[in-house]
């Protein structure tokens, strides 16, 4: 679901490998966690607290937490706000992020 | 920059990677406007930043505003991988554009994942080049909805439809009090006959009525409603997506202002902003605000109020202002025409109260606590809330993640108590992110 089809034409951009629930994702550089997972097919990434209901992101610019998600052991941060790294190991997230 | 070229000591902290705010995001130059391109402006920025030593910030969240001494002090946080780095800033003047972000209406399945806000859907076009989806509908009121279906558009997205709760044809009616602004009315007319090119249905007085899907989107109802937003039976129609990008107008951003008891107004969209005389000043003296935060009216309106509010910034620190008088006269008349502007579009695209019955008593209306619309009734029927706090200390709703910055607002209209005393006073928040204890305790008792 890459919207730019021709940034991977021509020249290599340079790409972030990172894994999600342990499978092995590539993305082009500068993406948000939350399009990282998207342009993957993957629009959820935590279950709520009450209803166990999946979730992924509503304001999508930092302001709902809506999209909170475990990024490399440290739970609730906001997946569309912060941008991937390689190395990165994400995990969805459960109730509140700490293993309740 | 007004004030860094009079001579005072300036520092920019913003929360983005990247100056530039929301429309600027991702640094490319979207075309149109004013026509002043990212590029051109970044320059001059960043000139100012080698030149007058701007002490720039990014990445940084300015989480509290105290009032001290003669001044302020700003306690900041880093990014959310560095959280827990903590600092604190004084300063003489604080000029606050924070800015705003997409207003929500709950409906049946808008909690399912898929569905966005119109804004969100378009960060991740023009912040990270990606497509919410393969099929993509755009919904809400206002015209924001033309520029996210153009970005998405732009971006080689299929766009099934754009929803419209409102006509916009009234708003002939309503701009002939105000001079239009010739840069916005060109940025529609380019938006219309884009998704004309692309054959995407503008689908005036429509209203999405619910949203369908096992645990991601599938489809959404939409009906054609009157002009009170009731639908008109009989026509409702179901689109298949996979991604709905949905806005009702815009919410400010005005919790720091909120923290020292800054006076705050009901803008004419009927959301909260902080009031300003024409230099941009709040009723805290040394405050000043700018953009969004004053009342939603655009990218345009928000760079003029910018320029003003630099001017007030460097005369309340004592300093003359590196601009003349008659250009700083230009800029206020500007900003009347620009609000008058607004106004009309606000007056074209308003809230109006039929949405209200779509909500069934299963609708989350608070998605971080999980309050169900059935739960915020009872509270009222019978339980005998007469007060917004009384329903959201009897239910949760609001006092989640976001503080109720999403839902607040919508709570109380169901609620029937949709004042702007209960607006103004839902809208205190202690910090405007949250802060990791630990980071706040080891702040204090550093020297
Ligand atoms: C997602 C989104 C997309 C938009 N797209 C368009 C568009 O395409 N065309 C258009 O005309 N209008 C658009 N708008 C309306 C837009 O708000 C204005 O056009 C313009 O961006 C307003 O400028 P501003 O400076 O008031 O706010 P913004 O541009 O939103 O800037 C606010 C800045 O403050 C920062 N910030 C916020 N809170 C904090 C904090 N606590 N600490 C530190 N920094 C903080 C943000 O990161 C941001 O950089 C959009 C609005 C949103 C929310
Ligand atoms: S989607 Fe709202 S904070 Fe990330």
């Amino acid at each position: 679901m890459s919207a730019d089809a021709s940034k991977s034409s021509g020249s290599v951009s340079p790409t972030v490998d990172f894994t999600f629930d342990g499978t092995p994702y590539r993305v082009p550089e500068g993406q948000t966690v939350a399009a990282a997972l998207i342009s993957h097919g993957v629009v959820s990434w935590r279950h709520t607290r009450v209803g166990e209901q999946p979730r992924g992101i509503l304001c999508g610019i930092g302001v709902c937490f809506d999209c909170l998600i475990t990024l490399n052991g440290q739970p609730n941060v906001r997946a569309c706000v912060t941008r991937i790294e390689t190395g990165d190991v994400v995990c969805s997230q459960e109730g509140c992020g700490f293993g309740d | 920059m007004v004030a860094a070229r009079s001579g005072c000591s300036a520092t920019v902290i913003d929360s983005g990677p990247a100056v530039g705010g929301q429309y600027y995001l991702g640094a490319q130059s979207p075309e149109g406007g004013s026509g002043l391109s990212y590029a051109a402006l970044r320059r001059a920025f960043d000139g100012l930043v080698a030149a007058r030593g701007i002490d720039l910030r990014l990445s940084t969240y300015a989480y509290a505003l105290q009032r001290h001494a003669d001044g302020f002090v700003l306690r900041t946080r880093g990014d959310d991988r560095h959280r827990h780095r903590v600092s604190e800033i004084g300063a003489r003047t604080v000029v606050m554009a924070t800015g705003a972000f997409d207003r929500q209406l709950p409906f049946p399945g808008w909690t399912l994942p898929g569905v966005m806000s119109g804004g969100g859907a378009q960060a991740l076009v023009k912040g990270s080049g990606v497509l919410p989806g393969q099929r993509i509908v755009v919904a809400g009121t206002g015209p924001f909805l033309l520029a996210v279906a153009y970005a998405l558009i732009s971006a080689g997205g299929n766009v099934v439809a754009v929803v419209e709760a409102n006509e916009p044809l009234n708003l002939a009616r309503h701009a002939r009090a105000a001079l239009p602004a010739a840069g916005k009315t060109a940025d529609l007319a380019r938006f219309v006959s884009a998704l004309a090119r692309k054959r995407v249905p503008y689908l005036r007085r429509h209203r999405v009525r619910r949203a369908e899907g096992l645990d991601r989107l599938e489809s959404i109802t939409i009906s054609r409603v009157d002009s009170e937003w009731h639908p008109v039976s009989g026509t409702d129609q179901v689109l298949e997506c996979d991604a709905l990008a949905i806005g009702y107008g815009f919410t400010a951003q005005t919790d720091l202002a909120g923290q020292v008891g800054a006076h705050m107004r009901i803008g004419s969209d009927g959301g909260l902003a902080i009031a300003v005389d024409d230099r941009q000043r709040t009723s805290i003296a040394g405050l000043i605000a700018a953009g969004e935060t004053t009342g939603i009216g655009g990218v345009d309106l928000a760079r003029l109020e910018g320029v003003i509010a630099g001017v007030a910034a460097v005369e309340h620190c004592g300093r003359r202002s590196a601009l003349s008088e008659s250009a700083i006269g230009r800029g206020t008349r500007d900003v009347a025409r620009l609000r008058g502007f607004a106004d009309a579009l606000h007056a074209t695209f308003p809230l109006r109260p039929g949405w209200r019955a779509d909500v069934d008593d299963a609708t989350l209306v608070c998605r971080c606590e999980e309050v169900s619309a059935a739960k915020v009734r009872d509270a009222v029927s019978d339980l005998g809330a007469l007060d917004a706090r009384s329903v959201k200390l009897l239910t949760r709703a609001g006092m989640g993640w976001c503080q109720g910055r999403v839902c607040a607002p919508t709570v109380d209209a169901l609620c029937g108590f949709d004042t702007a005393e209960s607006l103004i006073g839902g809208s205190y928040r202690p910090v405007a992110v949250p802060v990791p204890l630990g980071a706040i305790a080891s702040d204090r008792m550093s020297p």
